[in-house]
């Protein structure tokens, strides 16, 4: 009877524990950094080679699904460039940035995104947010434009870590040129 | 005698290949893609064949674009081919050069793809099969 009993919580605990997991894989990547500032590292093959073979792949946690959804709409214009790719590629991409965006996240910098954003606003670019406004106050527009950088858009030009999904600001290296 | 009409028959036939897949030594996949090209630009009067001069001003003409004022496809890829380039938003790219870069024009669907935008990008519009074919032209010699 005891052993029977045992045998009949270790079988509950498995499953419990599959189930979180399961969960947490269905409710996308981001979950597993709950509660922390860096947000998980981009693993979706088609969005790397599409879409960062031209700029950073950004973290999908860090824009909310109306935004993906209405990004991924326009490729034929994407920020006056086009950027049309087959529809099994487009909605294979589309389907990982929704599963992993702000809204599906519980990541403390998605959380606070979010709240810089009106209900009815649907920004396209995440340097348009006052969440990267605000973070990036003290960052002069003369020193984005250098040389290595460009553009406040290239990430990895300071978040030497940012493909890892690692903005923690103790590791930002501004190049001088 | 019958091995000189083999080497003889050899010769024939290589000479009878579009020069193109034999200069840049273009897989079945791509010469088959240059061959497709090369039907639909016969199509259009005076083609002659695909001519890497004509690619080459293709690559280097310059003109206005909203976002960075100017644009060439070297704006990106550099001037040297066999340098890596880098997109207006800071990423770099390999070399275009299969001679430096050995995954060059080894993909249709890939090729297809990036002469789509770019000719978009740069021209605003499609590029012709005449145009394509003198890219290509032009970038497999590099």
């Amino acid at each position: 009877m005891k052993l029977d009993r045992r045998i009949c919580l270790a079988v509950l605990l498995v499953c419990a524990v599959t189930s979180s997991v399961l969960a947490g894989e269905a409710r996308g990547e981001s979950n597993r950094e709950k509660g922390s500032s860096i947000l998980g590292q981009v693993t979706n093959s088609a969005y790397l080679k599409e879409c960062g073979a031209c700029h950073f792949a950004f973290q999908p946690q860090l824009l909310p699904k109306r935004s993906w959804e209405k990004v991924m709409g326009t490729l034929d214009n994407h920020f006056g460039d086009s950027a049309t790719l087959d529809e099994a590629t487009r909605s294979r991409i589309l389907e990982y940035l929704v599963k992993n965006s702000a809204d599906m996240s519980s990541s403390k910098v998605s959380g606070k995104i979010l709240a810089t954003i009106g209900k009815t606003e649907t920004p396209l670019r995440i340097t348009d947010t006052q969440y990267f406004k605000r973070k990036h106050r003290e960052v002069r527009a003369d020193v984005f434009k250098r040389k290595s950088i460009g553009t406040p858009s290239n990430c990895s030009g300071c978040h030497v870590s940012a493909d890892k999904g690692d903005f923690d600001e103790h590791k930002v290296k501004i190049p001088k040129n | 005698m019958k091995v000189t009409s083999v080497i003889t028959a050899v010769c024939l036939g290589a000479l009878m290949t579009p020069a193109l897949g034999i200069a840049a030594g273009l897989n079945a996949e791509m010469t088959k893609y240059v061959q497709g090209l090369e039907t639909q630009a016969k199509k259009e009067s005076g083609f002659k064949g695909f001519n890497a001069e004509r690619g080459k001003k293709l690559f280097f003409e310059v003109l206005p674009n909203a976002k960075s004022g100017t644009i060439s496809c070297a704006t990106c890829h550099t001037s040297d081919l066999k340098k890596s380039g880098k997109t207006l938003v800071g990423k770099a790219i390999e070399p275009l050069a299969p001679s430096a870069n050995k995954k060059r024009l080894t993909d249709v669907k890939e090729t297809e793809k990036w002469l789509a935008r770019n000719f978009k990008q740069v021209y605003g519009r499609e590029g012709t099969a005449r145009e394509k074919g003198d890219v290509l032209t032009f970038i497999a010699a590099q």
